[in-house]
C-alpha cells in the first residue's frame, strides 16, 4: 500500500540532509500521525513507516549502511523553477521590529513537461442532504456523469454521498464501470441532515484504498450545510490526509455553509474552499476542479522549515494556481504546481529590532518536498533558504513591481477579514470603517459592483441589521478573486478539457 | 513605525500598504499622478452615488468643451489655451483645471492630473500625464506625453469616464 522503499521520501528529505533536519523532519510527521492522534488504524502503518526511517537514518552507521544500497544520485536535474522576490533585499538595523515579504514562485521545467495529463485518484463526497434537492442535486449528478464520461484509462473515482450517514456509492476501482456509475449516480436521493465527517471518513478510507504517488489522490467535498459538533474530527482527518499527501477541495454552495471551517479544512491539505453562488454555476467550478488536478504537474508541495531566531511568519498567502490563506506555521501543505501556470506564494515576516553589527538574517530554512507523478521517483526536494542582507543605513530600494502587484490586491482581501473579526467581535464602527475604506479602494479599481455590494452590507452593518450570509461570502470571494489574473485561459482550457477527452 | 499618509494607522517599517485603509505606503516614481493614496474623505465621492446638482454651463462664448457623457452637461474650455484633467485629492495640493470629482470621476478611474487638453485657434489636442488607468480616444489608447489630434465629436476616456469634445467650428 505504501512501500516504505526510500526512506527519505517517507520524511521527505534531500539524501545530503544533515541530522538536525532529519530529527525535525520526524518530529514533524510523527506530531501528525502519532497513533494517539489517529482516527483511522491503517494510518498507524504509515506511522511505522516514518519511525523506521527515523531509526535508519538517525544512526550514522545504519545510515551510511542504507545509503551504500541506494542507486546512485540521478544527475541533479532541475525538476521545478524556484523564482524568489524579496520586498527588500537589505534591511536597515533599527531599534523596532520590521516586516519583509517574500513571494515565492514555483512552475514546472518548460522543456521538460510530461506529455499527458496526471492519473487521477479522486473520491467525490456529496452531501445528499434535503437543502440538496432540487437544481443543486441534479447538476451536481448531471456533471458527475460528465466527469466520469471524461475519465481515462488508469484513473480512480470513487463516490460517496452523505447525510447523517455516508454511503460509499461507487468504490474505488481501477477498472471504471461506467454504465454502472452513472446508474448508481441517477440513483442518488437527497434527504437528511449533514455530518460532514462521516462523509470525509468514508472518502478518505476510499481514497487510501489506492493510495499512490503516482497520481493526484484527492478528495472534492461538495457541501450547502452546516456541520454541527464533528468540526475536531474533520480537522483531523485533514490532517491525516495531509501527512499521506492527499489533498482536500471544498466546494460550498449557497449561503449556508461555513466557510471559515472549510477553509481551514482545506488549506491544512493545501487544498481550496470555493464558493458557488448559484446552483447553475456547479457544473463549472466541479469540472474545472478536475481539469485542474489533471493538469497537475507536482502534487502535495509544502515547506517544511524553521523559521529565524525569533523571526515569526505572520501571514501566508497562495496567490495562484488557487488562491487560499495558507498555514503559517511547519510544514506549510502549499498545494500543487500545474502543467501550465504557477504556484505562487506570498509570506508576510516579522523581523525582531537587529543588534548591531549584523550582516545577514535568515527568515526560514528548510526544504520544498513535493510529489511529481511523471517521474520514476516521484517524490522530488529542493533546498529553500530565505534571507536578507542587514546594514546600518537604510537603502532606498523601491519595492519590486511584480511584489507590489502581489501585495496591492491582497490588502483588499486583508481588509475584508480584518471586518469580518472586527464584526465578529462587534465592533460595528471598526467593520464598516473597514468596509468602507474596501468599497473606496474596489471603486478606485473599477470593480464598482462588488464595490457596492460591500457598501450595501456596511450600510446593513451600521442600520443594526446584521450582515448576510450571501452578503459576506460574497464579499470575501469576491475579493478573493480579484487576485487572479485577468484572463479567460481558464475557460478555453476546460473547453479543450471537453473536446480532448471524447 | 510608520505613518499611513491618509489614515494616519500606525505600520511596521517594511509594510508596503496600510492594512486599515490600503493606501501604498511606497511611492513610485515613474509618475505623479498614479493612483497612490485613498484618503479618508475621498469616501464622500465614493459613498454618494447620485450625481451631485451642476451649475448649467456657460458655454456660449467657448471655442470648445467638452461634454460628460453619462450626465449630457457641457464644460466649456475657456480662459486659457491649455487645461489639465483631473480630480482633487484632499491630501495633496495639486488642482486641476478641470476637477471631474463631482461627476463621479474616481469610480470612473480617473488620476489626480489625468491628462492636459489644449485648445489653439486651429487645433484642440489631448495629452495624457502617464495616469493609472490609461486614457482612450474613440476606444484607442493613446501614448502618454504625447499630444494627440482630437475632431469634434471624438470620444475621451479617461479611465472608464467619458467625455465627448465639443469643438465649434
Amino acid at each position: 500500500m505504501f512501500p516504505p522503499a526510500d526512506y527519505y521520501a517517507v520524511l521527505g528529505l534531500p539524501r545530503d540532509a544533515n541530522p538536525e533536519e532529519i530529527r525535525r523532519a520526524y518530529h514533524n510527521s510523527a506530531r501528525r500521525l502519532h497513533p494517539d492522534v489517529n482516527i483511522e488504524s491503517g494510518d498507524t502503518e504509515l506511522f511505522l513507516d516514518i519511525q523506521r526511517a527515523y531509526d535508519v537514518l538517525s544512526d550514522p552507521e545504519l545510515r551510511s549502511k542504507y545509503d551504500r544500497t541506494l542507486p546512485p544520485l540521478e544527475s541533479p536535474r532541475q525538476v521545478v523553477d524556484v523564482h524568489l522576490l524579496y520586498s527588500r533585499t537589505t534591511l536597515p538595523i533599527i531599534n523596532e521590529p520590521q516586516l519583509v515579504y517574500a513571494l515565492i514562485n514555483l512552475t514546472a521545467p518548460l522543456s521538460d513537461l510530461p506529455t499527458e495529463n496526471s492519473a487521477l485518484n479522486v473520491c467525490l463526497v456529496l452531501d445528499r442532504s434535503t437543502s440538496m434537492q432540487g437544481e443543486r442535486m441534479d447538476t451536481v449528478k448531471n456533471t458527475a456523469i460528465e466527469v466520469v464520461r471524461q475519465l481515462r484509462t488508469g484513473d480512480i473515482l470513487s463516490i460517496v454521498t452523505f447525510s447523517d450517514r455516508a454511503e460509499v456509492i461507487v468504490p474505488a476501482n481501477r477498472r471504471l464501470d461506467r454504465t454502472s456509475i452513472e446508474t448508481k449516480v441517477q440513483m442518488i436521493q437527497s434527504g437528511g441532515a449533514t455530518e460532514i465527517f462521516r462523509g470525509l471518513e468514508a472518502g478518505y478510507l476510499e481514497i487510501r484504498e489506492n493510495h499512490n504517488k503516482k497520481s493526484i489522490n484527492h478528495i472534492i467535498l461538495l457541501t450547502d450545510g452546516r456541520t454541527y459538533g464533528d468540526e475536531a474530527h474533520c480537522l483531523k482527518i485533514a490532517d491525516q490526509a495531509a501527512a499521506r499527501g492527499v489533498g482536500i477541495s471544498c466546494l460550498g454552495i449557497g449561503e449556508e455553509w461555513n466557510d471559515y471551517f472549510l477553509d481551514n479544512l482545506a488549506s491544512r491539505t493545501g487544498g481550496t474552499s470555493t464558493y458557488i453562488a448559484r446552483a447553475s454555476d456547479i457544473r463549472r467550478f466541479l469540472k474545472e476542479k478536475f481539469y485542474g488536478l489533471s493538469r497537475t504537474y507536482a502534487d502535495n508541495v509544502r515547506f517544511d522549515f524553521h523559521a529565524g531566531k525569533d523571526i515569526e511568519i505572520r501571514y501566508a498567502f497562495r496567490l495562484a494556481p488557487e488562491i487560499s490563506p495558507l498555514e503559517t506555521f511547519s510544514p506549510i501543505p502549499l498545494g500543487s504546481i500545474p502543467m501550465e501556470g504557477c504556484l505562487s506564494v506570498v509570506f508576510e515576516f516579522l523581523v525582531p529590532p537587529l543588534p548591531p553589527n549584523t550582516n545577514q538574517i535568515a527568515l526560514a530554512s528548510g526544504q520544498i518536498a513535493m510529489e511529481i507523478p511523471a517521474l520514476a521517483s516521484p517524490t522530488s526536494v529542493t533546498r529553500l533558504r530565505l534571507f536578507c542582507a542587514v546594514q546600518s543605513e537604510p537603502s532606498p530600494e523601491p519595492p519590486p513591481t511584480g511584489m507590489l502587484n502581489a501585495l496591492s490586491r491582497l490588502t483588499l482581501y486583508r481588509i475584508q477579514e480584518r471586518a469580518s473579526v472586527e464584526l465578529a467581535r462587534g465592533n460595528v464602527k471598526g467593520a464598516t470603517q473597514h468596509l468602507n475604506n474596501l468599497a473606496t479602494n474596489l471603486f478606485a479599481q473599477g470593480q464598482v459592483e462588488l464595490a457596492r455590494s460591500v457598501l450595501r452590507e456596511a450600510e446593513n452593518i451600521q442600520r443594526g441589521d446584521s450582515i448576510s450570509e450571501a452578503g459576506k461570502k460574497n464579499i470575501k470571494y469576491g475579493t478573493r478573486a480579484l487576485l487572479l489574473p485577468a484572463s479567460a485561459d481558464a475557460f478555453t482550457s476546460i473547453d479543450d478539457f471537453e473536446v480532448g477527452e471524447t | 513605525m510608520i505613518l499611513c499618509p491618509a489614515c494616519h494607522n500606525q505600520e511596521l517599517v517594511g509594510a508596503l500598504f496600510c492594512s486599515a485603509c490600503g493606501a501604498q505606503l511606497t511611492y513610485q516614481t515613474k509618475s505623479p499622478t498614479e493612483t497612490v493614496q485613498y484618503p479618508e474623505d475621498m469616501l464622500a465621492t465614493a459613498v454618494s452615488l447620485e450625481p451631485r446638482d451642476v451649475p448649467p454651463a456657460q458655454a456660449a462664448t467657448a471655442r470648445a468643451g467638452l461634454k460628460i457623457v453619462e450626465t449630457g452637461l457641457v464644460i466649456p474650455l475657456e480662459g486659457s489655451e491649455e487645461f489639465t484633467i483631473g480630480r482633487v485629492s484632499g491630501t495633496q495640493p495639486i488642482l486641476p483645471d478641470i476637477d471631474l470629482t463631482p461627476y463621479r470621476a474616481y469610480e470612473g478611474g480617473v488620476s489626480r492630473l489625468h491628462a492636459t487638453i489644449r485648445v489653439t485657434s486651429d487645433s484642440v489636442s489631448l495629452s495624457d500625464l502617464g495616469s493609472a488607468n490609461g486614457t482612450m480616444v474613440n476606444g484607442e489608447k493613446i501614448p502618454s506625453y504625447e499630444p494627440f489630434p482630437l475632431s469634434a465629436g471624438d470620444i475621451i476616456a479617461l479611465g472608464k469616464f467619458q467625455i465627448e469634445i465639443i469643438i465649434r467650428s
